[in-house]
């Protein structure tokens, strides 16, 4: 689905630091750079800048850690069952796309968390640990509190951290609120894709609602968008089941080709939100041509 | 959408089965004995601590009355009932100090300390309750089945061994089963075992797309000893189709053939066996499946994938660092993949027919290919006997200790007769375990750098454990179930 377009270093205008002394606390930034959709590859420290509450940072570029730890958290409630077949089209996508040597895990929810699948490297126990789930007990949805105890539980893992959730992002009975997860997110490195299902089902009966159902259908999908745009990752909600193995691997991809900037920091745990901001750029005869980069918006 | 609901059915089946028979769709259950069977500690359940091989030697001397066995063996069952029913109460009784706790947690007003010491309790009481499950539910049935094999071993043997003798003496030995072993290689165990190549290949693509597959041993120099010893074996064997041996790096003690001439070794058969011929026996004995063409007959493919798929599970939840520390891990991962562990040995493939031929033909293509071929009753003593209930677990799956097992096993070396010469152990085996040494060392490491979403609760006093020795006799810990705290670091 994305092309990855590599690109060979570019002279830039002199970096920020050549060389940094370590000092205070270490911040891993995991970014994605994309031109016009196709994920950017095989950029330099010289094509980066990095900013942190608007003011330049010195950073490294260094390699993303491997393996990965990627966690599935997927939606299972019986009132998913009206759109199970995207589920089941996600998970085939993962076993089709996920490559070999990271982590992986499953997690489901509806009513609470149930780690079904601790990280394991066998991607095929992840698909059995899906496929042998009896009925769901449950109909509530509770996405808020699934994302915020998945992020608490993926924030005291070593290493890079991904997240990739396969759900509609309706919330029925959570005692987490939209805000808190958000908050949570900003202090958690993790992150978050997003495979929304759902999509078909509401476009059939969409134009059929209220006004209040179809508001609480596009607030739950911009939860998740903004989940993981927040994050640094992406969120896709295809109208097609058959579409779902190529967002699973349109995310595989992505975090394939994941960028890591570090930056020590002497502010971190003040609990304060910093904005950073990422550039990656290239110059072409003379000229700076900008990329978009798929960043965290901050940290706290 | 159909699907979904069509699982339905066949869940509620698996837990109305777990209601009913809660040691395992496969296992064996009763009323459950309220009361400790009085603890016999009679010379003859001293000797069921001994090895087969011992046995074997002494059961001529030994002189037990019927009914003093048949009393033993009913002892035998009470006690692995009342063993079995203690570790599932004490499971129930941690099951219930998690339900106690969860439902302290969804008070309304609960104050952030008791809130961790809450998961701090529920985080012990699922680390123990997951050691009594495996305890109850895999370690107890196969001590047992052990010592109901050696009960009946001591009873029959010595009648047994008078009439190999006399068969031996008379000739008549040769006009067994597969007795032309001097035809090995030019004999026809079973014709067209190429015709199995295709379905091993099928088998190991599905099981390599489903991604069931351990990872491939890479260290070069123990692969190709691995592949020399089975070589120098098939040059000796009936097989007809090349012989393809591929070392997995899985923790799991067991070997396992695919139909074709595909043999599997895991690393753990290697870091079990004492010497080349514990090997060379293991090895034989899968090959001959093949030969056989067991696979052709038996499995399925599915089956297949459901043999390397438990043995995965056994292996993550037995030997990630023993019992003692697999904690909250196995606690919501056996839940999970309970029907997978009950799985009946029928289902998988195994038949007392079909690995009482295997154990034929692998003595004699151990013995054919030179090596002493009690290396493989010698590793299966060792899995039943000296590596204790936990670790011979895992083996015991899919080898199950048959009575008939080990006595046929004995009577075809007694026919084949003793060399001088056979071999025991290769200089190229100590290197192979050197080597070995180090590829369980960096396993180790990356097993305990593996990220996990069960860690921990932050600062919960050292979690308990069931207390357990690898060689302690099953029965002195289903008295009294010991509860210790771990002796050193408090949890992360």
């Amino acid at each position: 689905m994305i092309a990855a377009l590599a690109l060979a270093a570019v002279p830039a205008g002199a970096g920020l630091a050549a060389s940094i002394e370590p000092a205070g606390e270490t911040v891993s930034l995991y970014l994605n750079v994309e031109k016009n959709g196709g994920l950017v590859t095989g950029l330099t420290h010289r094509n980066f800048r990095l900013y942190q509450d608007g003011k330049a940072q010195p950073f490294r570029l260094e390699k993303p850690e491997e393996p990965a730890s990627i966690a599935l958290l997927v939606e299972y409630s019986r009132a998913s069952g009206y759109y199970y077949e995207d589920i089941e089209a996600a998970m085939l996508g993962f076993l089709q796309h996920a490559p070999e040597g990271h982590w992986y895990a499953l997690a489901t929810f509806a009513h609470e968390l149930d780690v079904q699948v601790d990280f394991t490297q066998q991607i095929g126990a992840v698909t059995q640990g899906f496929s042998q789930l009896g009925m769901p007990s449950w109909s509530e949805i509770d996405t808020y509190d699934a994302v915020y105890e998945m992020l608490d539980k993926m924030g005291r893992l070593p290493g890079r951290r991904i997240l990739v959730i396969v759900g509609s992002g309706l919330d029925t009975f959570s005692e987490h609120t939209f805000d808190q997860v958000k908050a949570k997110m900003e202090s958690e490195n993790v992150t978050v894709f997003v495979a929304g299902i759902g999509s078909l089902f509401r476009g059939m009966y969409e134009p059929y609602l209220e006004t209040s159902p179809r508001l609480t259908f596009l607030q739950a999908q911009s939860f998740l968008q903004t989940l993981a745009s927040k994050s640094g990752g992406f969120a896709w909600f295809p109208n097609q089941v058959s579409a779902f193995p190529s967002v699973l691997q349109g995310i595989m991809q992505s975090v394939a080709t994941q960028y890591r900037l570090v930056y020590d920091t002497n502010v971190r745990g003040s609990g304060k939100f910093h904005k950073i901001k990422v550039e990656a750029f290239q110059i072409v005869n003379d000229k700076r041509e900008d990329f978009k980069v798929l960043v965290r918006e901050g940290w706290r | 959408m159909q699907s979904f609901y069509l699982r339905t059915p066949v869940a509620l089946l698996c837990c109305e089965l777990l209601l009913l028979n809660i040691s395992g769709c496969g296992g064996h259950r009763v009323t459950l004995p309220t009361a400790e069977p009085v603890v016999r500690t009679s010379p003859l359940e001293q000797e069921l601590r001994k090895s087969y091989l011992t046995l074997f030697e002494i059961a001529s001397t030994l002189s037990y009355s019927d009914s003093q066995i048949q009393a033993m063996q009913e002892y035998l069952k009470q006690a692995q009932d009342y063993c079995v029913g203690r570790f599932e109460s004490v499971s129930s009784d941690y099951q219930r100090s998690v339900d106690g706790a969860q439902q302290s947690l969804k008070k309304s007003k609960i104050s952030e300390v008791d809130r961790h010491s809450l998961h701090c309790k529920i985080q012990d009481a699922r680390a123990l309750k997951s050691q009594a499950d495996v305890i109850a539910q895999h370690a107890i049935p196969v001590a047992y089945d052990n010592k109901q094999a050696k009960l009946e071993l001591i009873q029959k043997w010595p009648a047994q061994a008078k009439e190999i003798q006399a068969s031996i003496a008379d000739g008549t030995y040769k006009n067994r089963r597969w007795g032309d072993v001097e035809d090995i290689g030019f004999r026809e165990i079973e014709s067209n075992q190429k015709d199995d190549i295709k379905t091993g290949q099928e088998a190991i693509r599905d099981l390599k797309r489903s991604g069931l597959m351990p990872k491939e041993l890479e260290d070069k120099a123990i692969v190709d000893y691995v592949s020399e010893v089975a070589k120098k074996l098939a040059t000796n064997s009936d097989l007809q189709v090349p012989l393809q041996v591929t070392v997995l790096n899985s923790k799991e003690i067991n070997a396992f053939a695919l139909p074709g001439g595909f043999v599997f070794v895991e690393r753990g058969i290697l870091e079990a066996a004492d010497d080349e011929s514990q090997l060379a026996g293991v090895i034989a004995h899968e090959m001959s499946h093949v030969v056989a063409r067991h696979g052709h007959k038996l499995m399925t493919k599915a089956t297949i994938a459901s043999i390397v798929y438990q043995a995965a599970q056994i292996a993550a939840v037995i030997f990630t660092g023993g019992v003692a520390s697999i904690g909250a891990y196995y606690a919501l991962q056996y839940g999970f993949y309970g029907l997978g562990l009950t799985l009946s040995l029928t289902l998988l493939g195994v038949s007392r027919e079909y690995e009482q031929q295997a154990d034929q033909l692998g003595i004699q293509y151990s013995w054919k290919a030179g090596y002493d071929p009690s290396g493989y009753i010698r590793f299966f003593d060792k899995m039943a006997t000296r590596e204790g209930y936990v670790n011979g677990a895992s083996w015991f799956r899919s080898h199950p200790p048959f009575y008939q097992r080990m006595v046929e096993s004995e009577r075809e070396m007694d026919y084949l007769g003793k060399r001088s010469s056979a071999v025991v152990n290769t200089a190229e085996f100590k290197t192979m375990k050197e080597a070995l040494a180090k590829v369980t060392a960096t396993a180790e490491t990356e097993s305990k750098q593996k990220p996990s979403l069960l860690g921990p609760e932050q600062g919960c006093p050292a979690p308990s454990k069931l207390v357990y020795e690898p060689d302690q006799p099953i029965e002195t810990i289903c008295s009294s179930p010991k509860l210790a705290p771990a002796a050193s670091t408090p949890g992360k």
